[in-house]
């Protein structure tokens, strides 16, 4: 059974990647024993999942009445739940109801498609009715429903185990864009988890640039391969599975640059966030230790000796206390290995990011 | 001209491709002519569009289409075909006096609403400018001008082209009689009831001949005062204009919402894609009022309610756009609030952006990523720059102004009325509908066209 989904999964994968650029079957074939080999490592993480809503088929029919009737159903209960004493925004900050009726909207953009009066689905009704009481009871984050998140100009895979990218962490990519010697670079994204950071640099980078990005968790390379392949990138992003700078040895002091978005959440905060963040989200990739800079530290560290002389790096921070934690933490613990270190405010001002050079 | 038409004449007799080559050689000194007149004129107006001929800096004697007036070989012409006040009968029982005079009436009204003396007298100044030696020192209103002179050119040309063709076929059809070939007349006859067909569509197109006409738009509908009733009207628009625009199968996506406390909604901004859908909507701008019981009031009453439309048109020619600076813009998360980053799971991501230097801001939040926001929002961002940039050119130009206070924000220009009676009534042209339901429905044709042919023809001295 566990097979089966996994195949589906593939099948649907290689079946996007067709039509978004049509390749030869030969590399196709060669592409879907690369990702086997990618699942039977994985297999003891692997979970029953399908393919995202929007890869799948359209095999499954329903009538306008019938979509009528899912979408009131669906209203009623994301207004209900939004208004319940206390709503769902006051208890944790989740969503509010106008929120819950766009993601309504956008699942069924995911799910259906219109033609002559008729509506072909990608899901049969069941499964949506089943998925909005999921988003509306469990909380379970709407990427997660839907199977993908768009971030940048990208649509991503994503599915449990591994986080959801947020809408600040694209402003890392056009960071890293305007540093001197982008598109010819050697960059990291390490923690790249759903790969999002590593394919939007991937995309921009000329002939002989690449990424390497690397994580701890399986599930996180698996789906990180899924995305660099949709997106064309193999040639381009390397996906290498380990702990932060372990799989990269044989680039010590070669790289143009480096960048992460590490857990940096402090573990007593995590038990009162937002429920589709903590009861769904991977600790592994929000748990950044007593103060949430663990990590933080751990790859300031590391950078010193990986990038090369010149080299930049960016990390995303948990905002203004922490960021400037770590700034400081640069110029007066590593002084002499780095140099312009600031910090990079995000769009609702909050300083999100920490930037700098090494020596 | 009576040479040319033998040729023809021969040539649909006889498609011979020798003679056809003939022709084309016969023909051509006259093409080949121009560029030698350029070259002695000194002329560098073909710059940029090397295709287009600059007939203005031609000698006097070599001005064919510019001055003198394109005529039969017994001197028929447009204004004389005109003038001779022919009956206009059906399509199928005319004869060619008839179509004739139907044809002639129509390039009349198309120059009429292409502001044709306006059109001659800017193509001069156009002309002058290019002439100057200096021209080039300053590439970028070169390029404005010698772009401008190139569009006026074209549409010139084009309606020159068809007045040319009218007349030729009327000389042909004359021959025809004198020979006595009975093919020839026919196909001259049905000639001219093709060019009667296009003429119909011609006069339509002529209504779009704005500059900006052909392009997208984003329509904006703001709520007047008056609370809750007001913001029902401004979401009863947008519906309309979302209707309407699919109607015409314009791309329609709602760029910017901005939802109501209770119902409707205080402003919104959609994004009309499509051919020409620019120059249809400009006819919408200034405010609707809307004359009804309210739903919202429980004592029943009878409330008037308004809101503005604006309709900014999405230029294609990036060239033209007004420059933006990064550093003079800031860009915020719209409705941010709490931690954000890895904290925060949620699909908000609005962003709005402001142009510190004008103060003029655009948000969207629709779209399903802060980066695709983030563009859309810029994108409007962009068009409403470049109104503001048009209207101050505009200003500089005094050509170009009295168009453009046509259409201003802020005239109260249509009443749907609901209750006691039922009436759309448009104020500028004073035409009406007795259903106001189509009206919000999007049938709205009826009012644009009433509405742009008004405008373009109600000046006599623009012939």
């Amino acid at each position: 059974m566990l097979v089966n989904h996994q195949c589906l999964f593939l099948m649907g994968t290689v079946e996007m990647i067709s039509r978004l650029f049509p390749i030869p079957t030969v590399s196709l074939r060669r592409s879907i024993t690369i990702r086997a080999s990618v699942v039977s490592s994985s297999a003891s993480t692997a979970r029953k999942t399908h393919p995202p809503l929007f890869l799948r088929p359209l095999t499954y029919f329903a009538t306008l009445s019938d979509i009528v009737a899912f979408r009131s159903w669906a209203t009623s209960l994301a207004t209900a739940a939004a208004a319940a004493a206390p709503g769902l925004e006051s208890i944790d900050g989740g969503p509010s109801a106008s929120h819950l009726l766009r993601e309504l909207s956008w699942l069924l953009e995911d799910a259906t498609s219109q033609s002559c009066g008729k509506v072909l689905m990608r899901a049969d009704l069941d499964e949506l009715y089943r998925l909005w009481k999921e988003r509306i009871e469990r909380r379970r984050p709407f990427q997660y429903i839907v199977g993908c998140e768009h971030w940048r100009d990208l649509v991503l895979v994503v599915r449990e185990g591994v986080l959801i990218p947020r809408p600040e962490t694209e402003m890392i990519v056009d960071l890293v864009r305007d540093v001197e010697g982008f598109g010819e670079g050697l960059w990291a994204d390490l923690g790249t988890g759903s790969g999002a950071i590593a394919v939007g640099i991937g995309r921009e980078l000329g002939e002989n640039g690449r990424v390497f990005a690397t994580d701890l968790s399986l599930d996180a390379v698996e789906i990180a391969g899924i995305n660099v392949e949709r997106y064309g990138l193999k040639d381009k992003v390397e996906i290498r599975h380990g702990s932060w700078f372990e799989p990269l040895d044989d680039f010590k002091g070669k790289l143009t640059g480096l960048v992460s978005n590490p857990p940096y959440i402090p573990s007593s905060d995590i038990p009162g966030l937002q429920a589709e963040v903590s009861k769904h989200e991977p600790k592994l990739a929000l748990d950044g230790g007593v103060d949430g800079t663990d990590h933080l530290f751990h790859l300031c560290e590391g950078s010193a000796t990986v990038l090369r002389s010149g080299g930049f790096f960016a990390f995303e921070t948990n905002g203004d206390i922490q960021s400037e934690l770590v700034a400081n933490y640069l110029s007066t613990k590593w002084t002499k290995c780095f140099t312009n270190v600031k910090t990079v405010l995000d769009f609702a001002g909050i300083k999100r990011f920490v930037t700098g050079f090494r020596q | 001209m009576l040479f040319f038409s033998i040729l023809k004449r021969s040539l649909t007799r006889s498609p011979n491709p020798r003679i056809s080559i003939f022709f084309s050689v016969l023909q051509s000194p006259f093409h080949s002519a121009r560029p030698r007149i350029r070259c002695l004129n000194g002329s560098i107006g073909f710059v940029g569009s090397s295709e287009r001929l600059d007939f203005s800096c031609f000698p006097r004697r070599f001005r064919w289409f510019s001055s003198s007036v394109a005529a039969t070989s017994d001197g028929l012409t447009v204004d004389g075909i005109v003038a001779k006040g022919w009956t206009i009968l059906d399509e199928d029982d005319g004869d060619w006096k008839s179509h004739a005079a139907a044809i002639a009436q129509s390039i009349q009204l198309i120059k009429k609403r292409l502001q044709w003396i306006k059109m001659v007298v800017r193509l001069e100044q156009l002309s002058a400018t290019i002439n100057k030696a200096d021209l080039w020192d300053d590439p970028v209103y070169a390029g404005r001008v010698s772009r401008e002179h190139g569009g006026l050119m074209s549409k010139m040309k084009e309606v020159k082209g068809f007045e040319q063709d009218l007349l030729e076929h009327i000389d042909m059809l004359k021959l025809a009689r004198e020979e006595n070939d009975q093919h020839l007349e026919l196909e001259s006859m049905q000639a001219l009831i093709n060019m009667r067909r296009t003429a119909k569509e011609k006069e339509l197109e002529a209504l779009l001949a704005g500059e900006n006409d052909s392009c997208s738009c984003f329509i904006e509908v703001q709520a007047g005062a008056g609370g809750t009733e007001s913001m029902d009207w401004a979401a009863m628009l947008v519906n309309m204009y979302t209707m309407w625009a699919q109607r015409h199968g314009y791309g329609v996506t709602i760029v910017d919402e901005m939802p109501g406390e209770v119902a409707g909604i205080k402003r919104a901004t959609i994004k009309v894609d499509g051919e020409y859908s620019f120059g249809y909507a400009k006819a919408e701008v200034g405010v609707h009022r809307l004359v009804r019981i309210s739903p919202f009031d429980s004592a029943k009453k009878r409330h008037t309610s308004f809101a503005a439309v604006a309709v900014i048109p999405i230029l294609g020619d990036v060239s033209t756009r007004y420059q933006i600076k990064e550093s003079d813009l800031r860009i915020e998360r719209f409705r941010a609030g709490g931690a954000g980053g890895q904290h925060v799971n949620t699909t908000e991501s609005a962003v709005r952006i402001t142009h510190i230097p004008t103060g003029i801001s655009a948000t969207c939040q629709n779209e399903r990523s802060q980066h695709s926001n983030k563009a859309s929002a810029m994108s409007v961002l962009q068009s409403r720059l470049d109104q503001l940039e048009m209207a101050r050119q505009a200003q500089l130009n005094a050509e170009h102004t009295q168009s453009l206070t046509e259409i201003s924000w802020g005239n109260h220009i249509r009443s749907y009325v609901l209750h006691p009676y039922r009436m759309v009534k448009d104020l500028r042209t004073t035409m009406k509908s007795q259903s106001p339901d189509s009206v919000l429905e999007g049938e709205l044709d009826g009012f644009i066209l009433n509405f742009l042919s008004s405008s373009l023809d109600k000046d006599d001295d623009s012939l």
